[in-house]
């Protein structure tokens, strides 16, 4: 350690133990006197005289006191703690300038931290695995001629293309894959999908991950505790019976104990020992947010979640179903890669699969699976850039406005800093106050940012994801909350030292001789006027923007759905199909039926296949008695199968005929209701009602039309009712799961254990789960709405805020003068209008611009508005006009209302 | 910090302090503020107490360190005594005084020539 470093760290620790050193040294002066005393008494002084020759000796006490207690530590701490003082007393004496300010500052830096966290994580975090760059995810496309059919998993619109793209394989087509893959490191195969699980008795459906005994090789994954799933638990289907657990299952089920090794769960009634607990952050090689909960060997599939005909999918050349991944080997090029794995998929769907003449193998293209299937980022990547867009303008504007206000506050304040500085005041010692103060205000509305940033950190999660699903966990970003602060703090440094610097430089006598408010005035005019033309534009892009997105919100909730949502329970049950075959399921969902409509208070009760407004559709054939069928797809509608009681209890109303009812059995005529909009869409000009049709192919029976019932929304709110048929579940001869609707004035926290009790006593093993209420699965579906018009309407008040922050109040001196000079009071007023009204035009002008261009972006976020909505612009242009003028106004009539040697006299 | 007369007056006492503790050992104030009396056989008059100043400054620089004890007369006093640092820079500043003196020696010399 060199000695500056030394002398720094006793001058800090100086900092501290102040009192005892001074005690100590204060003695040790005491003695020293003494002694000194003595020798002169020794030399034959008087006793007085020898005190105060010792006293002489030694020098003034008191000095040598202060200037030991300046060596000891920084001088430079207590001055900037009177700084620190005097300013606060300044920020408070003047609560207006610091609420704005500060407002403004933690706003700016909360929103942003709160929306590029977000966005950061949304589109652009990886999967928490070593390396997760070189991972590569299998797709492919296809167009309208292939032959591939069966198909369980995402597929999509190809953007660069008519087909359609998707990422699921045949298990033998994989294995192929895998066997003559050279170019890529091994490949692996995961299939997510949920089940129904009890852990320590306690039956829930959770998300699982299926995966193949290389999945922890590939991805460099190793437990936390335990062993992963090895390639000899995926080596003979249905005898690999492990489960490694996510972290969150084992912290939730099993609080973190290390007895979990061993324990045994059931997932779709087969008992799985648990081997493993997954590290902290890992959640599989599909999505990066969420983890599934329990992850199985592949092979494990016929077993724990039959699917189709021959229940095993692992021999099923027909299904394709699961993802495949791997890493990217080095040397190899992914052009490289991507061409030898096509030629392999050719050679491995026409080996498992018939491919006809005319038909086509889809064509395989390599992508970055460091992100997963990346989920989030597909769908929110639009929402997502339009926050970043607003947010990014909130920031300008609240730079914009601290601006403002401290170049005002700055331009006040000359002459005191002349006084100042003709009072003695050094030059550095103004500068380091002005300093101070910006920084004082910087700091508060930094912490102000901080907590506003935390709180959005947690309460935008809650608007992306409903309360009954898996949460969505945003990081916060510390990186961003440190651009955001830097960039606001560094504004208010320059503007709040801008006009510090000028005063100091000015001469003192020059500019308290020449009254500096005027002539300073003339010279920062301008800029301070730019400066509030800007803000009134931002204001306007913010508030019409926010009242886009209001507009559209209140429309989306004035829609009519077409049911009655008010107290009406949706949860969902899911009977595994080994425990529930056909017929069977058929007979639990009557009997649950029953038993929940005796439940008191109850008073309707109606499984059907598929909740509305939840995002959700199924569709079926739907082929008229006599009509041609035209092509292969044309003729499927929207269909919901539904409980007898179905229309009574969501309050469907029915238009003509019959609904469904007590007649309508497993042996009695197969019978359905349609809608008025298919009645309108396949029976124009006729009565439906007695018509017969056939849907699904594997069974073709005559299905007769009873009845005709009122149309609802069916996936969304913005998509306009569609055409829907409904046929009566107890006709099925499977139905599997179903979501319940339960009507009941009883409230939730109480209906709810009683339904869970019923459940427990017909099933130990099955769970009732996202139990919601049919308004909250609406207002789920309106989350991105939500959200926007949550932070429009912050947007607007910020926006309104910045224009407040413009303000007259410091030309009362000039004011003063104009009044003694013989101004009228109006003229004044008037004067001071004209200006805010130009200033104001001006700003909106461009504003509106702004927004007309900007708000063109948003189109496919809005509901039934252009984005040149008319209402929208006119009201907000007129709130911004009314505001504009009102915050030059009030001030100005103010000031010209009091008396002109009042005003002269001010300061 | 601006540099003014009794800095440099200072820098000679700290050199002074440093040079009586290395030549007799621990001390405490009193008693150095006596030796550099007899040393200097009443030609520099001083403040008694800014022989305290630069102890501290010295003890900051790790040159010097202090320990309380009891004074051969059994009174509470603190001792302060050179430490290893305290030599070597003894040592510099030594050879530096006799540098600056031999100079400003030479250059007053010079002047005086000049004038006869």
């Amino acid at each position: 350690m060199n000695s500056w470093a030394l002398r720094l760290v006793s001058r800090v620790s100086g900092l501290f133990g102040q009192k005892k050193a001074e005690s100590e040294f204060d003695c040790e002066m005491q003695i020293h006197l003494q002694l000194l005393t003595e020798k002169f008494v020794r030399q034959g002084m008087s006793p007085e005289d020898a005190d105060s020759a010792a006293r002489r000796q030694f020098g003034n006490t008191t000095l040598l006191r202060q200037r030991q207690r300046e060596s000891r530590t920084f001088m430079i701490f207590s001055a900037v703690f009177q700084d620190v003082r005097y300013g606060f007393r300044l920020l408070r004496k003047s609560p207006g300038f610091t609420a704005i300010a500060v407002a403004s500052l933690a706003l700016a830096i909360g929103a942003n931290t709160t929306i590029f966290s977000l966005a950061e994580s949304i589109l652009y975090d990886r999967l928490h695995v070593a390396h997760a760059d070189q991972l590569r995810m299998l797709r492919w496309v296809e167009d309208k001629h292939s032959a591939v059919d069966g198909m369980w998993g995402d597929f999509d619109p190809d953007p660069n293309g008519g087909g359609m793209l998707g990422s699921v394989f045949s298990y033998p087509v994989y294995q192929q894959l895998r066997a003559r893959n050279a170019v890529l490191e091994d490949l692996l195969a995961y299939k997510e999908d949920s089940m129904n699980v009890t852990m320590r008795g306690n039956a829930q459906r959770v998300n699982v991950d299926l995966v193949s005994g290389n999945f922890y090789a590939v991805l460099g994954t190793r437990p936390q505790l335990g062993r992963a799933i090895q390639p000899t638990d995926d080596a003979t289907p249905g005898a690999g019976a492990v489960a490694v657990i996510s972290e969150g299952v084992w912290e939730r089920e099993f609080g973190r104990s290390s007895a979990v090794l061993g324990q045994t769960i059931t997932v779709n009634q087969t008992p799985l020992t648990i081997v493993g607990v997954n590290p902290r952050g890992f959640t599989g090689a599909k999505n990066t947010h969420d983890s599934p909960d329990v992850f199985v060997p592949l092979s494990m599939q016929p077993v724990v979640d039959p699917k189709g005909k021959k229940e095993s999918l692992l021999n099923d050349n027909d299904m394709w179903w699961v993802n495949v991944v791997g890493r990217a080997r080095p040397g190899v090029a992914d052009a490289q890669a991507e061409a030898a794995l096509n030629v392999e998929l050719a050679a491995a769907t026409r080996a498992t699969i018939k491919v006809k003449p005319d038909q086509t193998t889809p064509r395989l293209v390599l992508v970055d699976g460091g992100r997963g299937l990346n989920y989030a980022a597909r769908m929110f990547r639009k929402p997502v850039f339009v926050l970043m867009t607003m947010t990014g303008f909130v920031l300008l504007l609240a730079c914009a406005n601290i601006a403002n206000l401290l170049l005002a506050r700055g331009a006040a304040r000359q002459r005191e800093m002349s006084v100042r500085l003709a009072l003695g005041a050094g030059r550095g010692r103004v500068l380091r106050q002005l300093l101070t103060e910006s920084l004082l205000l910087a700091g508060i509305g930094g912490a102000g940012g901080l907590l506003l940033g935390y709180l959005g950190r947690n309460l935008i999660p809650r608007l992306m994801s409903s309360g009954w699903s898996s949460t969505f966990d945003v990081p916060m970003d510390w990186g961003v909350f440190a651009f955001a602060a830097g960039v606001t703090l560094l504004t208010g440094l320059i503007f709040g030292l801008a006009p510090a610097w000028l005063a100091a430089r000015s001469e003192v006598s020059s500019s308290l001789k020449e009254s500096a408010q005027t002539t300073t005035r003339r010279r920062k005019g301008l800029g301070g006027k730019a400066i509030v033309a800007f803000q009134i534009s931002l204001s306007t892009l913010l508030v019409v923007g926010a009242g886009l997105f209001l507009r559209t919100l209140l429309a989306l909730n004035a829609v009519d759905v077409g049911f009655l949502t008010d107290h009406l329970i949706l949860f969902e049950v899911s009977p595994p199909v080994r425990r529930y075959g056909p017929e069977k399921d058929v007979a639990l969902h009557q009997r649950l039926e029953q038993e929940f409509a005796a439940l008191p208070g109850v008073e309707g009760v109606a499984p059907s296949w598929t909740a509305y407004i939840a995002d959700n559709m199924s569709n079926g054939e739907f082929a008229p008695e006599g009509e041609k069928s035209s092509s292969d797809q044309g003729d499927a509608e929207d269909i919901n199968v539904v409980s007898n009681a179905y229309f009574k209890t969501l309050g469907i109303p029915i238009i003509a005929g019959r609904g469904f009812g007590a007649q309508d059995t497993v042996s009695s005529l197969p019978v359905a209701v349609i809608n008025q909009a298919l009645a309108k869409k396949r029976f124009p000009g006729t009565n439906p009602i007695g018509r017969r049709f056939k849907t699904d192919d594997e069974k073709p029976v005559w299905i007769e039309i009873v009845g005709v019932c009122g149309d609802n929304y069916y996936r969304n709110l913005r998509e306009e009712p569609p055409a829907q048929f409904f046929l009566p579940y107890v006709q099925q001869p499977e139905v599997g799961g179903m979501t319940y609707a339960i009507r009941s004035q009883v409230d939730v926290g109480t209906l709810v254990p009683a339904l869970r009790r019923v459940m427990q006593q017909v099933d130990r093993d099955l769970p009732i789960v996202d139990v919601r209420t049919q308004r909250e699965q609406i207002d789920e579906n309106m989350q991105t709405e939500r959200m926007f018009a949550a932070l429009a309407l912050a947007l607007a008040s910020v926006g309104i805020y910045g224009i407040m922050a413009y303000s007259v109040t410091n030309r009362r001196n000039e004011i003063g003068i104009r009044l003694a000079l013989g101004a009228q009071p109006g003229q004044v007023q008037g004067m001071i209008l004209r200006e805010s009204t130009w200033l104001a035009v001006a700003g909106i002008v461009v504003g509106v611009g702004a927004a007309l261009l900007l708000t063109r972006l948003v189109k496919s976020m809005l509901y039934r508005i252009q984005p040149d909505d008319p209402m929208t612009m006119v009201g907000g242009v007129l709130v911004l006009l009314v505001v504009a003028l009102a915050a030059g106004w009030i001030p100005a009539r103010r000031a010209a209302g009091v008396q002109p040697m009042e005003a002269l006299r001010h300061e | 910090m601006n540099i003014d007369k009794s800095e440099v007056l200072q820098g000679t006492l700290d050199l002074m302090i440093l040079k009586t503790l290395h030549a007799l050992g621990p001390l405490h104030g009193f008693g150095i503020a006596r030796r550099i009396e007899q040393v200097s056989e009443d030609v520099l008059t001083l403040n008694e107490g800014t022989v305290y100043t630069s102890l501290l400054r010295l003890q900051q620089q790790g040159w010097i360190d202090s320990e309380w004890g009891t004074s051969e007369n059994n009174r509470k006093a603190r001792f302060y005594s050179i430490t290893r640092r305290g030599r070597k820079q003894l040592a510099v500043e030594t050879e530096n005084w006799e540098r600056i003196s031999g100079v400003i020696g030479r250059v007053l010399r010079l002047q005086g020539g000049k004038q006869l």
